[in-house]
């Protein structure tokens, strides 16, 4: 398929004087995941409320297929917002084959598309049971559950990961890897860096309203590479890089330095000279994690 | 993407707010509340307790023939007036003092006094005052030797006429029964209900799922379903009351005009459809300013005394139906749910006034909807501290 599924145009939201987001445009691909990072208050949660259409934006569009998005299409988006909600004493199959039907779902394939899910999810407890009568854990799946029960096109998930033991955050992962595969585009917010690392195939870092850097974790990489390089000695502590022009140490412990290298600095020649001074035990690139991409975005 | 239109969703709101709330324990005990008053209520005026149909008086008498000859001239003339009148005779003035104490007879009379345990009632001492006077003025005919011709002559004077510049209905009374009772289900059923819809919208937001449904769902068809499902609950429960009622005193023979009463029935029912119209969409708005049900109740207190003075009104005018307060309350459209009906089963709302009010109602109740609506969708998805009106209006 060709062109951008769901596409953000120069979206603006105030709240008074506050600019929660400020003119960003994304674009997201069918089969798609889709990661969204930024601290607390960075308007992730704005921009996904604005998709959804729960917020009007002062400024931009928000375009399906190429055509600003229509509440027909917005209805059948598969949202999990950050605030979790549910009926507290609706049953749990009820529950989740109403809010299909309330997405336009016909009754019997929502019924069978709820019980295919809460399997999936390993939601435990009986399906007639009242929400509230869960754990905290599976009330996260049935509101992931929620979400998913429609087989919608476009996933928008705001910390889905959030609450999640390590294996609901293997479960969930895996679901949203087979909705990407079955065509949805998904997008979800998320703090667990790594998480998203794993998962995304395209990443956005939102600071302050803004886009602060955005594309594929590689090119990610490339675009804010710096010239780093670890090496690690054996027994050595004086300060034997010293010597090379255009390398300064950014970090230094215990025998292992990394250097930022000026383009014009050949790391061939700063391994040289770490062999002079005694035992390399290892030399190589450091690949900044998304973690270490975002710290330096947002500070 | 199906291509199902979303009109049908307010259905969905709707259907399931009725089956909810039909299950909560609240519905049942309105419901089972609701039902005992109203039975009591007609089995009161069944046995002619309540001020309707025609009053019995128990009339202790002590004295000698001419005493108690008196006392059954003012039963004969009761019994004309249709109230009846029973004399006890009772050989001491202690004993019919004691029969007095304990309720047995409601006021006694010797030779030269009438007198009740706090009071006699107006009737009764018309009829005993009426007729001792007629003895007293027989005596003295008797005593001059008047003859007879004379006499009937002298007791041969024309009343006057009786007459009203607008007459009431002649069955007002036994109406202003019916009318009460309407009245105060009518009372139950608005507040009620309207309350409802204010904690279910509070629930919603509480428990986040408003943000969910939003979603999925135009805020205006979230209010619209939800407004929808507890009024046809609210009507459900209006009609199983009415028909009981109805039912209850045909069975028990209280003095209801069938027809009357039936009339009544249909009106309470129509005029609760208009109310709640009118006041559901208040309730939805003030109920989506906060966020939690402890502050429910200083929201909704403009709307709650609305109602609680308009029923106030409303039993007052069951008293005076054509008092300007009566006739202004059920006009106006924040009142006249309830005040209005009142004083169509008593017979006195004019044609033109009923057709104002009517239109005042519809139109502001239609005019309100989209009001509340945009309050409801400006504020619903705003926890935390309560939502000024001025923030939800521009908000939306």
């Amino acid at each position: 398929m060709t062109g951008a599924r769901l596409e953000l145009e120069g979206i603006t939201k105030r709240f008074g004087d506050l600019v929660a987001v400020d003119d960003l445009s994304l674009q997201l691909q069918p089969g798609e995941v889709f990661g969204f990072v930024g601290s607390n208050g960075a308007g992730k949660t704005t921009t996904m409320r604005v998709v959804l259409g729960t917020l009007t934006p002062d400024g931009g569009k928000v375009l399906w297929d190429g055509a600003p998005i229509g509440f027909e299409v917005r209805r059948r988006i598969g949202y999990m917002p950050e605030e979790r909600g549910l009926y507290p004493k609706m049953r749990v199959l009820e529950q989740l084959i109403y809010l299909a039907r309330l997405r336009g779902m016909p009754k019997a394939e929502a019924r069978s598309s709820a019980e295919q899910l809460l399997a999936t999810l390993e939601v435990v407890g009986d399906p007639g049971a009242r929400v509230e009568s869960l754990s905290l854990g599976n009330q996260q799946r049935v509101q992931l559950a929620a979400a998913l029960v429609h087989r919608p096109e476009l996933l928008v998930l705001d910390e889905p990961f959030s609450g999640l033991d390590p294996v609901g955050v293997d479960v969930l992962s895996g679901v949203l890897r087979t909705a990407a595969h079955d065509g949805a585009a998904v997008v979800f917010s998320s703090h667990q860096l790594e998480l998203v690392e794993r998962l995304c195939d395209a990443v956005v870092l939102i600071d302050q309203g803004r886009i602060a850097a955005q594309g594929t974790i590689e090119e990610l990489r490339v675009s804010r590479a710096r010239n780093l390089w670890q090496i690690r000695l054996r027994d050595v502590t004086s300060p034997w890089w010293e010597v090379i022009p255009g390398a300064a140490p950014l970090r230094r412990d215990d025998g292992v330095v990394v250097l930022e290298l000026a383009p014009s600095t050949d790391p061939q020649r700063v391994l040289d000279v770490a062999r002079s001074a005694g035992d390399v035990l290892s030399f190589g690139p450091v690949e900044p994690s998304l973690q270490e991409l975002f710290r330096e975005v947002v500070s | 993407m199906r291509g199902a239109a979303d009109r049908g969703a307010w259905r969905l709101i709707a259907a399931r707010d009725f089956w909810v709330r039909l299950r909560e324990r609240s519905f049942l005990i309105s419901t089972l509340l609701n039902v005992g008053v109203i039975s009591v209520l007609i089995l009161a005026r069944a046995s002619g307790g309540l001020g309707g149909g025609a009053p019995t008086f128990d009339l202790g008498v002590v004295g000698g023939p001419a005493v108690t000859s008196v006392a059954n001239d003012a039963a004969a003339l009761g019994h004309r007036g249709g109230v009846t009148v029973i004399v006890h005779p009772y050989s001491d003035q202690a004993a019919a003092d004691a029969a007095l104490r304990s309720g047995s007879v409601d006021a006694v009379m010797t030779g030269t006094q009438l007198y009740g345990l706090e009071s006699v009632d107006q009737t009764l001492e018309a009829l005993v005052q009426t007729s001792a006077h007629a003895a007293a003025v027989d005596a003295v005919f008797a005593k001059h030797h008047v003859p007879e011709a004379q006499r009937e002559a002298a007791s041969q004077t024309d009343p006057l006429a009786l007459g009203a510049l607008q007459p009431a209905p002649p069955d007002r009374q036994s109406n202003a029964g019916v009318a009460f009772i309407g009245v105060l289900l009518l009372y139950g059923q608005l507040f009620g209900y309207g309350l409802w819809v204010a904690t279910g919208v509070i629930e919603e937001k509480a428990s986040r799922i408003v943000e969910m449904l939003l979603s999925a769902i135009r805020p205006r068809q979230l209010l619209a379903g939800k407004i929808i499902g507890v009024g046809v609950l609210g009507l459900a429960q209006l009609i199983t009351i009415a028909g009981f009622a109805i039912c209850l005193a045909f069975a028990t023979g209280a003095r209801f005009q069938t027809s009357t009463a039936i009339w009544a029935a249909l009106l309470v029912i129509g005029w609760f459809i208009l109310g709640y119209a009118f006041y559901a969409s208040l309730f939805a708005a003030a109920g989506s300013l906060v966020s939690r049900m402890e502050e429910l109740q200083n929201v909704i207190v403009p709307i709650n005394l609305t109602i609680l003075v308009s029923f106030i009104i409303s039993i007052g005018s069951l008293q005076d139906p054509n008092s300007t307060l009566a006739i202004v309350a059920s006009i106006l459209p924040v009142s006249s749910a309830l005040a209005m009906p009142v004083r169509i089963v008593l017979g006195a709302a004019t044609g033109w006034q009923i057709a104002l009010s009517l239109t005042l109602l519809i139109g502001s109740a239609v005019a309100l909807v989209p009001v509340g609506a945009r309050l409801y969708a400006g504020a619903v998805l705003r926890t935390g501290s309560r939502v000024k009106l001025r923030d939800a209006w521009r908000a939306a």
